[in-house]
């Protein structure tokens, strides 16, 4: 009886297809199931899970949070569903977008054709805080920039799914992904295996396949290290999981050197040679030499090691150029620059503060716009206009004014609404979808992604660092 | 093995070594003062002196006793104060940030295991429970350690790391054996009871009966302690074991050595091996057990040098110190 009193509202529900209780029929089986339990048995379940995330340490850290508390990332047990036809577009849109991107960065640091012809303006491209002119005609390894990609997707008022953004830097939030998969699947096994849902296991050995790929070394069994900030990093425990996972050592800056060109592993037994580092490090802090002098996370020398071609990087430096949100924009015309396709996914509607009319039109309009930094990810330095005061939008307008490169704005998009568990009651919560795309030998995306909500009532902001929580995603063979 | 894998699992398994003595000492020892008035022994502080002292814990607790009235009670200061960087609850807390940048060494099993011990000491039940059932609460940390010692040897493959783990357990337990025997020296003449005391603290009553069937005196209590062959807690069984370890990592022939940690940890074996109780008296026990211990933090110092620090070609390369600033680590996308 758990959605008896489940208001739709005027939002597109990924569920109810109206609001007298219509429920879509991928959803059916999920539906039945569900009504069928009482709210009793159902938080015992969500306990349940609660408590095996804690116990198994699968947490993450609040920065800010003096003491470093550890909490789990809040766990829904109402998967989301997607159907097989709705997912082969998501999934179409995904692959034409990273094969553009990559030929965009390929472009970019070498003929910049895209620039030269007038396409993507060049001040866009040089004025991007992840542009590495370092970078410039260098080939990196298989001519791949972006291995893994995490792109977030909405669905707005029709159902019409629209990207976001992309990241493509060093996207997180895959481990919560499998570990969802694992809980559900123990709290609702009959259930989970008659839908015919899609298994999501394969993710890390395909993320091994793809940064093997890359191997300076092919002649022999290359050695892969993931390299992490460490163990403050807010996304540690997902580090450690995909190294227990691929089989692979996790290595902080520390334990790598750099001599002559070649990047070592200090073990016992002295240096190891390392062959491919998948590296949760932004280009930032990856070495010293080259980037911030005074990062302590790095390994210096590793960017000469990389520019000589004698250890690879994924994802490779430079690509956060590319999921800048000014390039966002222009990602449509990339598409149809390099692949002479029409996009499958649509981007949001985005206004550029640099462009002197859509600079008035935000001005004008950020009691209804998101205003967001062309640079800032997980939430931060962004403003909600309808739910803002209007000492936050002065301050916004005047940082739009005296940097317009580095803001954007966005109509307010009403994301779709997933059934969520609210306390003691079933509501509707907004959500939106991150898939992972592998880009190796050919491009790999595992069916679904991480579904994220935004556990506060009205909250349209999904973060995990913003009050966010996650779903299972279940995409259906049919 | 990386370097650093093989620095956590050695602290790793040496802090969890750690608050298990900890837990029997400060249990053994809540006990035998409940009996303390027919020692005549009046001012609750000063009976736990000598605990303090072995634990090297009384600067840290004479530091809050000037600005506590009445003066905090010793036994939870070692158990529970965070601001004691040893104490039982501090320990566990370091084995498990050490467990968590190794979690792919180690087994679910033992990180599970950790962990709840973690959570439930970082919890309010932990207050609770110490206040209500101190032995429950020592019964639990002691009984932790000991499952995790066990899953140590059933869950993981005994490959190096497994040697990092056993030398930093009996590095840790031949130091501890050896301040608990300390003890002693703080009486002019211990009695009866004093050394029954540091038997059970090191659980070796019953041990004792049984290889010495004599009474416990100090000589006989520090002769079974340091030179017991088969006792599993004595200084000379916990360096056998370091010694055995060591040579499993490097792979050299015992009585031979490749390494500095190797070469002091024979001549101390060697030393025990081949002397006895009247040496140990002749130079004074106390005098005894100091050099002993400096000898134990020799080794350990080597051991980092040698495969932690790393060749001296290396030696140069700069490390991160610690003092990483927490910004750089906020990366997140």
């Amino acid at each position: 009886m758990l959605f008896q009193d489940y208001e739709k509202g005027d939002f597109f529900d990924e569920m109810f297809a109206s609001d007298d209780g219509d429920v879509f029929p991928h959803y059916h089986p999920l539906y039945q199931r569900f009504q069928s339990l009482e709210k009793e048995q159902f938080q015992e379940r969500q306990q349940r899970i609660d408590d095996t995330f804690l116990k198994n340490g699968i947490t993450f850290t609040v920065y800010g949070d003096k003491d470093g508390t550890e909490r789990i990332f809040p766990f829904d047990l109402i998967p989301r569903v997607i159907p097989d036809r709705e997912w082969r577009v998501v999934q179409d849109g995904l692959t034409q977008r990273i094969i553009a991107l990559n030929l965009f960065l390929h472009d970019i640091y070498h003929e910049q054709r895209i620039l030269k012809d007038g396409v993507v303006p060049r001040d866009i491209v040089e004025t991007a805080a992840h542009y590495r002119p370092e970078m410039q005609n260098v080939n990196v390894p298989r001519d791949i920039y972006i291995h893994v990609c995490g792109t977030d997707l909405i669905r707005d008022r029709d159902g019409n799914y629209l990207v976001l953004e992309d990241n493509g830097r060093c996207p997180s939030g895959v481990s919560y992904l499998l570990e969802n998969r694992e809980a559900m699947k123990r709290a609702f096994p009959r259930l989970y295996s008659g839908m015919n849902v899609r298994p999501v296991d394969a993710y890390p050995e395909l993320l091994l396949k793809t940064i093997q790929h890359l191997s300076p070394r092919q002649s022999q069994t290359p050695v892969c290290v993931l390299l992490t900030p460490g163990v403050y990093n807010s996304a540690y425990f997902e580090h450690t999981f995909l190294a227990r996972q691929m089989g692979i050592q996790i290595v902080e800056g520390r334990d790598l050197v750099a001599i002559d060109g070649y990047v070592y592993m200090r073990t016992i037994r002295g240096l190891v040679q390392v062959d491919v580092i998948y590296r949760r490090i932004d280009d930032d802090f990856i070495d010293p030499k080259v980037f911030r002098p005074d990062s302590v996370l790095g390994v210096p020398g590793l960017i000469d090691a990389y520019l000589r071609g004698n250890v690879a990087l994924a994802n490779a430096v430079g690509t956060g150029v590319a999921d800048d949100k000014v390039t966002y924009c222009y990602v449509p015309e990339i598409i149809r620059y390099y692949l002479d396709q029409d996009p499958i996914l649509d981007n949001v509607r985005t206004y550029l503060g640099w462009k002197p009319d859509d600079q008035k039109y935000m001005l004008e309009n950020l009691e209804s716009l998101v205003i967001k930094a062309a640079n800032e990810s997980g939430g931060y330095g962004m403003l909600m206009g309808p739910s803002s005061t209007a000492e936050e939008r002065s301050i916004f307008a005047a940082k739009i004014k005296a940097n317009p490169r580095n803001y954007i704005g966005q109509p307010v998009i009403s994301l779709s609404r997933h059934p969520t568990v609210c306390g003691d009651t079933i509501e509707g919560r907004h959500v939106d979808l991150r898939p992972f795309v592998l880009y190796g030998e050919d491009v790999r995306i595992i069916p679904g992604g991480l579904t994220r909500v935004a556990l506060r009532k009205g909250s349209l902001v999904v973060n995990s660092s913003q009050g966010g929580g996650s779903k299972d995603t279940w995409v259906l063979y049919q | 093995m990386l370097s650093r894998v093989a620095e956590s699992l050695f602290w790793l398994s040496r802090y969890i070594e750690r608050a298990e003595n900890l837990a029997r000492l400060v249990d053994v020892n809540r006990e035998h003062l409940l009996d303390s008035h027919r020692q005549g022994q009046s001012n609750p502080t000063e009976a736990w002196r000598p605990v303090l002292q072995a634990t090297c814990a009384d600067a840290a607790y004479d530091a809050i006793l000037e600005d506590s009235e009445p003066p905090p009670d010793a036994g939870r200061f070692i158990t529970l104060e965070n601001r004691y960087p040893d104490s039982i609850r501090q320990c566990i807390a370091n084995a498990r940030e050490n467990a968590r940048m190794v979690r792919d060494q180690i087994s679910e099993e033992m990180w599970l295991e950790l962990n709840a011990v973690h959570l439930l000491l970082q919890s309010s039940e932990a207050e609770a429970l110490w206040a209500s059932d101190a032995p429950e609460f020592y019964n639990r940390i002691i009984d932790f350690s000991l499952l995790f010692q066990g899953l140590t040897d059933a869950t993981v493959v005994h490959d190096e790391g497994w040697q990092f783990m056993q030398i930093g357990k009996f590095l840790e337990r031949a130091d501890k054996t050896s301040r608990i025997l300390d003890i002693l020296t703080f009486w002019h003449e211990p009695d009866r009871y004093h050394c029954s005391t540091v038997l059970s603290s090191c659980s070796a009553f019953s041990a004792f009966r049984a290889e010495f069937r004599g009474e416990a005196t100090l000589q006989n209590v520090a002769a079974f302690l340091l030179f017991s062959q088969a006792f599993p807690r004595s200084v000379r069984s916990c360096l056998r074991q370091v010694d055995n370890a060591l040579h499993a990592v490097s792979g050299v022939p015992a009585g031979t050595f490749s390494n500095e940690a190797e070469r002091l940890t024979g001549s101390l074996l060697a030393r025990i091996n081949f002397s006895g109780v009247d040496e140990v008296f002749g130079r004074g026990l106390h005098v005894y057990i100091d050099e002993l211990q400096q000898h134990l933090n020799d080794i350990g110092q080597r051991l980092y040098e040698t495969y932690v620090l790393l060749p001296s070609a290396l030696r140069n390369v700069t490390r991160a110190d610690g003092t990483q600033h927490m910004w750089q680590y906020n990366q997140q996308q």
